[in-house]
């Protein structure tokens, strides 16, 4: 009778001891559910149709992404500030939202290779005079909070001395600012500057060179210590390249040469 | 919580930029409070007024102010305005936003002090050869004010927290701004935002006990 509690006692310990091994990789297969954070006031990346359904490059990644784990996409809209808190709290899976990798952000989420590189362009009215980055010397800037072309410009702001720089929290607040003339000039990705400038939804509205920024690459984000996750994002970017799907993508959401995401001279 | 580990040391290094935040925070506050009580007086003054023009304008403003949320408020003075072509710089726009609304809380607050006042006090003041002003700015006030302080300066916390919104048009520099300025950088979104929620809990704090003491220094008998 003693012996039999014991070896109960033994075998209860052992399971409880046992640690839970099921990671956020099995999570998502196990729910048959890949919840992406997606930034969808960001075109071409991420937006709305007229049905006011999710599209866009990240869109489509997501569910590239989804395909690949074979289960089932669910876009979780997601402004700029929001991505890492929507990661933490447990309301997505992965953040497929054009996230730039700096080593401040690493500290606390985790990056996959680049699956996609930004350039960063000069977005002004016609009636500002302003003709190239270097001609924003003392004018109202401004840009969303938080994005890599931000941080950047207010840095120069600030070397600069003159001027002003605003940090609006989403893109379509930077763009009512501009057209308002709350303030001259934005610098944003190549692509939003395009396509905005493109579909004459804001009047006026002119690409006026490049900003001298490094190329900004973007990853999808996981949380830092799921790194079986982030291994499986690591292969999924690398796969999406390979088999050409990345080109597809780019041809069909931005067009034209889609950019190397490779850095000369150095490994990952 | 169990996926995220804090980072103290690094975010209270963020201190000294988040308090610096507090004080232009607060000074929004004093300032939207200040002119808030200015116009409330009129606005009380005029909900209570014979003249048609005077109480529909006085009643528009206290109807907008109180039942449309503040954040609209505060978008609408940058957003709203720079549609018609008056930019307003964040810094302003927040401020008439908050002040805005606080006229039209405290419109209602003062005039329910004013009714408090017996009308006899008025007339007896006439009596002793007042002017109707002198009655007013001498008698009635400085009663109302006695009666209403209580409610100035839950007004005066709300003002404080209100200035939070000024992030949605721009503002960087108060203690929101600052907040998730250092929130978008390092996305240390859990100790930056508990530490400015500890702040603004201190500021509401100091707000209530030295308007406590200034009531017990004001109104003694």
């Amino acid at each position: 009778m003693k012996l039999r509690t014991v070896a109960a006692t033994l075998l209860l310990g052992m399971i409880a001891a046992m640690p839970a091994k099921a990671d956020k990789l099995d999570d998502i297969i196990a729910s048959g559910v890949l919840r992406c954070a997606v930034t969808l006031d960001f075109p071409p990346m991420g937006s709305r149709n007229e049905k006011n359904e999710p599209i866009g490059f990240d869109v489509d990644t997501c569910h590239d992404l989804a395909k690949a784990l074979g289960v089932k996409a669910e876009i979780v809209e997601t402004p700029f500030p929001d991505r890492i808190p929507a990661l933490v709290s447990d309301r997505a899976d992965v953040g497929v939202a054009s996230t730039s990798d700096t080593l401040e952000r690493a500290k606390t989420v985790g990056f996959s290779i680049p699956y996609f590189a930004f350039k960063m362009v000069v977005l002004t009215r016609d009636d500002t005079g302003i003709d190239s980055y270097e001609s924003l010397k003392g004018k109202k800037t401004g840009s969303t909070a938080g994005t890599f072309e931000a941080i950047a410009l207010e840095k120069d702001v600030k070397a600069w001395g003159g001027g002003s720089f605003r940090p609006y929290q989403t893109q379509a607040d930077v763009f009512l600012a501009l057209s308002q003339g709350q303030i001259d000039a934005t610098v944003v990705t190549n692509t939003v500057a395009h396509s905005v400038a493109k579909s004459g939804k804001y009047k006026g509205f002119v690409v006026k060179g490049d900003a001298p920024y490094v190329t900004d690459y973007v990853s999808l984000i996981g949380l830092r210590q799921e790194q079986g996750l982030l291994n499986y994002l690591n292969l999924f970017v690398n796969q999406q390249v390979r088999t050409g799907r990345y080109k597809e993508l780019f041809e069909k959401w931005v067009g034209g040469e889609a950019p190397d995401l490779t850095v000369k001279g150095v490994y990952y | 919580m169990l996926n995220y580990t804090f980072h103290w040391r690094p975010a209270l290094n963020a201190l000294p930029d988040m308090l610096s935040g507090a004080l232009v925070s607060l000074q929004i506050a004093v300032l939207s409070m200040v002119i808030g009580v200015v116009f409330a007086v009129f606005l009380a003054l005029g909900r209570q007024s014979s003249n048609k023009l005077f109480y529909g304008f006085s009643t528009g403003w206290v109807e907008l102010a109180r039942n449309t949320p503040a954040l609209f408020q505060v978008y609408m003075t940058y957003f709203g305005l720079g549609s018609f072509g008056i930019q307003l710089d964040s810094y302003v726009a927040l401020l008439a936003g908050i002040a805005f609304n606080n006229a039209g809380y405290l419109a209602e607050t003062f005039r329910g002090g004013l009714r408090a006042i017996p009308h006899t006090q008025t007339r007896a003041a006439r009596s002793l050869g007042m002017s109707a002003p002198q009655a007013f700015r001498l008698i009635v006030l400085p009663q109302m004010f006695r009666i209403v302080f209580y409610p100035m300066s839950n007004q005066m916390v709300w003002a404080l927290l209100m200035t939070s919104l000024g992030v949605t048009v721009g503002l960087n520099t108060d203690l929101t701004g600052v907040t998730q300025d250092l929130n978008v950088r390092t996305f240390r979104t859990f100790e930056y935002f508990a530490l400015a929620a500890v702040i603004y809990y201190l500021l509401a704090k100091l707000i209530t006990l030295s308007s406590r003491l200034f009531a017990w220094r004001l109104f003694r008998y």
